[in-house]
């Protein structure tokens, strides 16, 4: 029999653990060395192959030595919107990590990115930036709190093959909206697979559609950003009216129809898709990841057409996370200009990177929209000639005429939110036949509006 | 004909050996011929059934995992028209890595298992052995868990994880960050607390006549006792473990550490068809061989051990 | 194992049967601190840790969390403002609300009238083969097995609305023309009960058969002895028999069909058009597919309202039922 005074010590344990347990002590601060030397944890690609790997470990070894003190860890990390916010609050986000333009502007008035804006004033090439580039990461004064790192530009993406089984020159595409209807309808008619197709779901079925509407001559979003115009800009019921018509009148879109970015990616590698439209720089995916033969691409310009119309464009900012201290922020400032911008701006890291790249067969000069100015576009082209392995001549019709088409950024409010209610939007238009386009609109209209007044 | 040759006969034709071994139909029953007849059709045709329907999915995915893309797209019923494309395997197994992502589901599956265990039986034997007064409060709280959705629990478990009282530091991206709320399962410990209650009294009362105190009460007595029950334990645990997939995604953020649920459905967007189905392929062979070696256990486990009674 | 034989040592002294009655007595009464450490006590709680550990941490104290959520406004990062019942008012006010709570319903009787009956017919018509019941038990588990994204992402794969998609394929070889499965409005959401049920049925199968096999012989006989034929002996003993199985398949059924979320989740997103959206997917998009910071607020006042209503659901379902079981 254990004695009295065991016991009471058993109890007493128990008890004190479930109070501990229920009183739940809060984490203490972070705390910050005191001798001004900082550590930053900065994103890498999940999935790098070993000789990009040792490529990424030699740049932070450059920058160490340059910095010494600065420390660089590297955590693998890929951002995507729904788990940012709990990778926010769960301390997991690294201090520089890259997100879609996409997201910008709503991270940045929502406070979730650090403002780094003085710093980023600071760089030499500050106010190089093209303008419509810079534009998706600026607060709404204009400051740059997230660093643009690559643009790209919508286009149409065909495949040639399909095109000449067709019956159609794969070295003219399609140049008005009306050629790529009678285009789709010929390459479905002749065999049998989608001549059409578009994004649906994940929030790219807004996306692609915007795209659309812009190409159309038309906008979603007033030009001071205050309200949507999802139903009284009459481009957007056009390019509904258009999509109608090329899936139940010309059946010309084939039978599956939720895709989203990775997926219809996948369809159209596999030679089920003739033409679709996503960002311009997709051809390194297709092959690389979805063993896409690269005989069979090819790419062009949206045709632009109506009032107004300009090219949708998107791209990838480089940002710092909010809990980064001010040690760390600046930290962060410079391995985003090293890293990042020196990829673009200084020769010998230029060289490097497309030698690496093409010695891993990895895709080199995939079609890009400068973030500086044409010149130092040209530039960075004429540097990595020497590298280019994609077929270039296949990529003309969009590379000759995509600077002449006009940049338009992607609506300003809740952005995110308004694709995936046009999401819904364009599912409906294509699996039902008898669908109520104005009655859609306006539905989405409604609730769109409610996103802006939420947003403030 | 004697009894004894009757009874063979009887057993020839899939009928009872004793009476008291019947089903719906008796021996008398298997007699007529009519119903022999019928029932065996009736068996063959649900055995055709299940061999299409649970068993063709399965093989289609094994054929096709060594099938090029562009035959599974055209032709997806036929044998290989342009022969096989054993590459697929291959290419799935180095640079899909599915070996490293079965090592963390098995790693994930053993820890829920180890702990869904231990809180299920230290929890049943005080609740339903030791019985003390405020037993029954506890047992209430249990229970009332079960009625919330787990999607409840999701953002608030996620916030404990990661900023975990005592503990001054994350468990997220840590094995222990899947393991430990597993331990929570409320069905886990109300099913062994029914077993316990179901089982006599008075060998309790007697180990403790003989002196047993409570420890060597749980370790000599119950727990030998319990191996039905735990058996049961451990296959839902490790199918639950097996099955999960948003709670792992939401914290384990390292592809290294993520099990197969996590992983799959994000490599679609980054490899061409036949080799994610050859992906797929092989992270079913492993539970699948499993299945049939533990079979007994497996179906005993799901069937729930006679718990569940009428 | 060690066997502690009932017939063996007598008590031994008054001390011993105090303790004796003390342990296995449920109905004790209080005997103050003293006798409550002297006692078990102390033992009890140690052997409660795991379970208390567990629960407070990962399963109390969360759901309280959530609830108190449930009327603040939080972005996580600045500290939760009270807002009262506005989280409610948003998710009551929401359309998509409407369409998720019919969607789920739809999906619940679907998966009623495919899930319910054919696993009992065929455990049924298993429980009456001798020999090969392990084959056949083998089989119809099979699908269980497969891990249930495996699953998801074949079928997903099987309903390619294409005319060379697999299931278009099949139908196709008997003449039936192709079909939209997965998109068309009217046909997803079957097409996603079509997967869950062969995924599923297998473990209903098991423990039906299970509970079969328990059904004494001598019902039967009794039957028999009343002139019942195959068919009356299934309906006038085995299905009374399985009374309580089958009631509590039912409602389990409901509750987990309340908070289906992989399988439209993975097929097709909550498309087309929102017909497949159910409650839970609509919880996990307020809470995780808000790019600028999820509404925690009202996805724990949703799972909140769900969860009210599951318990009055089955607080009436266990009142009309409570005659009706045999045990």
């Amino acid at each position: 029999m254990k004695s009295a005074i065991t016991r009471v010590g058993l109890a007493g344990v128990a008890m004190v653990s479930a109070g501990a347990l229920l009183a739940g002590c809060a984490g203490g601060p972070t705390e910050e060395p005191a001798d001004g030397t900082a550590t930053i944890q900065v994103a890498i690609d999940a999935g790098l192959e070993p000789e990009a790997r040792a490529n990424f470990d030699a740049r932070v070894a450059a920058f160490e030595d340059a910095n010494p003190d600065i420390t660089v860890e590297a955590q693998e990390y890929t951002w995507t919107a729904p788990t940012f916010t709990t990778d926010l609050a769960g301390g997991t986000l690294p201090d520089v990590f890259t997100i879609p333009f996409t997201d910008g502007r709503g991270l940045i008035a929502n406070g979730q990115l650090a403002d780094i804006s003085e710093l980023v004033a600071e760089l030499p090439y500050a106010d190089q930036f093209n303008p419509n580039v810079a534009q998706a990461g600026q607060a709404e004064d204009g400051a740059q709190w997230a660093i643009p790192i690559a643009a790209y530009g919508q286009g149409l993406h065909y495949n040639r093959t399909l095109f000449e089984a067709a019956g159609l020159d794969p070295d003219s595409p399609p140049t008005t909206w009306d050629e790529i209807r009678d285009a789709a309808k010929q390459i479905s008619n002749a065999t049998g697979e989608a001549g059409y197709a578009t994004m649906t779901s994940g929030n790219t079925g807004g996306w692609i559609l915007t795209t659309l509407v812009n190409a159309f001559g038309g906008r979603t979003e007033s030009g001071d950003a205050t309200a949507p115009t999802l139903d009284s800009d009459p481009a957007v019921a056009e390019v509904l009216e258009y999509l109608h018509a090329l899936r139940w009148e010309d059946e010309s879109m084939g039978a599956n129809f939720l895709y989203d970015w990775g997926t219809i990616n996948q369809d159209f590698a596999s030679g089920r898709i003739g033409m679709y439209v996503s960002g311009g720089g997709n051809y390194g995916n297709l092959v690389t990841q979805n063993a896409l033969n690269p005989d069979d691409y090819g790419l062009t310009v949206l045709p632009l057409q109506g009032a107004d119309p300009g090219l949708l464009g998107g791209g990838t900012l480089a940002a710092v996370s909010p809990k980064a201290s001010e040690v760390e922020q600046a930290a962060a400032v410079k391995w985003i200009d090293f890293y990042y911008l020196a990829k673009l701006t200084d020769e010998t890291a230029v060289v490097e990177t497309a030698e690496l790249a093409a010695s891993l067969d990895q895709p080199v000069g995939a079609p890009e929209l400068p973030i500086f100015d044409q010149a130092q576009f040209e530039q960075y082209q004429s540097w990595i000639a020497p590298f280019v392995n994609v077929p270039v001549d296949q990529m003309a019709p969009y590379t000759d005429a995509i600077f002449d088409q006009p940049l338009i950024a992607e609506p300003r409010v809740a952005t995110q939110d308004v694709y995936a209610l046009l999401d819904t939007v364009v599912q409906a238009v294509l699996t039902d036949r008898n669908a109520d386009i104005q009655k859609l609109l306006t539905d989405a209209q409604a609730q769109a509006e409610a996103l802006y007044t939420k947003a403030g | 004909m004697s009894a004894v040759d009757e009874k063979v006969v009887a057993r020839r034709r899939g009928a009872p050996a004793k009476d008291a071994d019947r089903g719906i139909l008796s021996t008398a029953d298997w007699r007529r011929r009519r119903v022999r007849a019928t029932t065996r059709v009736t068996h063959l045709i649900l055995l055709a059934s299940l061999i299409v329907v649970g068993l063709g999915p399965v093989l289609w995915l094994a054929k096709s995992a060594v099938t090029p893309t562009q035959d599974t797209l055209r032709q997806p019923l036929a044998l290989w028209p342009n022969g096989m494309d054993w590459e697929n395997l291959v290419t799935a197994w180095t640079r899909v890595e599915i070996d490293k992502y079965f090592f963390n589901t098995v790693i994930i599956a053993l820890g829920v298992w180890f702990v869904q265990v231990l809180v299920a039986t230290t929890a049943g034997y005080v609740l339903s052995v030791l019985r003390p007064r405020y037993g029954r409060i506890i047992v209430a709280l249990v229970l009332a868990t079960l009625f919330v959705p787990s999607i409840v629990l999701l953002v608030p478990l996620y916030l404990t994880i990661v900023d975990p009282p005592l503990l001054q530091h994350s468990l997220i991206n840590t094995f222990w960050a899947v393991w430990l709320p597993a331990g929570a399962s409320a069905f886990t410990v109300l099913l062994v607390m029914r077993f316990f209650d179901s089982l006599p009294r008075e060998v309790f009362e007697a180990a403790r006549i003989d002196g047993a105190g409570p420890y060597r009460l749980f370790w000599s007595v119950v727990l030998p006792m319990s191996k039905p029950i735990v058996g049961v334990v451990s296959v839902f645990a490790v199918i639950g473990a097996w099955k999960d997939f948003l709670w792992p995604m939401l914290v384990l953020k390292d592809p290294n550490l993520q099990p197969l649920s996590v992983r799959l459905p994000q490599l679609q967007q980054f490899i061409e068809l036949d080799v994610f189905l050859a992906a797929l392929a092989i992270a079913t062979v492993i539970p699948i061989a499993l299945f049939l070696v533990f079979q007994r256990m497996f179906l005993s486990g799901a069937g729930l051990g006679g718990a569940v009674k009428g | 194992m060690t066997q502690i034989s009932p017939t063996t040592a007598a008590p031994q002294s008054a001390e011993m049967i105090e303790t004796l009655e003390y342990a296995v007595d449920p109905l004790r009464r209080r005997r103050g601190l003293r006798g409550w450490l002297r006692g078990d006590g102390p033992h009890m709680l140690v052997f409660l840790i795991p379970l208390l550990f567990s629960f407070i941490l990962f399963s109390w104290r969360p759901i309280v969390d959530a609830a108190i959520m449930a009327f603040q406004r939080t972005n996580l990062i600045d500290p939760a403002e009270w807002v009262g019942l506005d989280n409610f008012v948003t998710v009551l006010q929401d359309p998509l609300l409407g369409t998720a709570v019919v969607n789920t319903l739809w999906f619940a009787v679907l998966a009623l009238l495919m899930g319910y009956p054919i696993p009992l017919v065929v455990a049924v018509l298993m429980s009456e083969v001798r020999r090969w019941r392990g084959v056949f038990s083998a089989l119809a588990y099979l699908p269980v097995v497969v891990p249930p994204v495996v699953a998801a992402l074949l079928w997903k794969f099987f309903y390619d609305a294409s005319s060379s998609g697999v299931f278009n394929t099949i139908i196709g070889a008997v003449g039936i023309p192709p079909q939209p499965w997965l998109q068309d409005q009217a046909t997803a959401m079957p097409s996603i009960v079509l997967f869950a049920t062969w995924s599923a049925a297998g473990g209903t199968i098991i423990i039906y058969l299970a509970a079969l096999v328990g059904v004494a012989p001598e019902l039967y006989d009794a039957a028999e002895v009343d002139g019942a034929g195959v068919w009356r002996k299934v309906w006038h003993v085995t299905v009374p028999q399985l009374r309580g199985v089958l009631l509590v398949m039912f409602i389990l059924q409901i509750i987990g069909t309340a908070q289906v979320f992989l399988e439209p989740f993975l097929l097709t997103g909550g498309g087309p058009a929102n017909s497949t959206m159910t409650i839970l997917m609509l919880i996990y998009k307020y809470a995780f597919q808000n790019s600028l910071g999820g509404d925690y607020g009202a996805a724990t006042a949703l799972s909140i309202m769900l969860a009210i209503v599951l318990a009055i659901f089955s607080a009436i379902y266990f009142r009309l039922t409570k005659g009706w079981s045999s045990s």
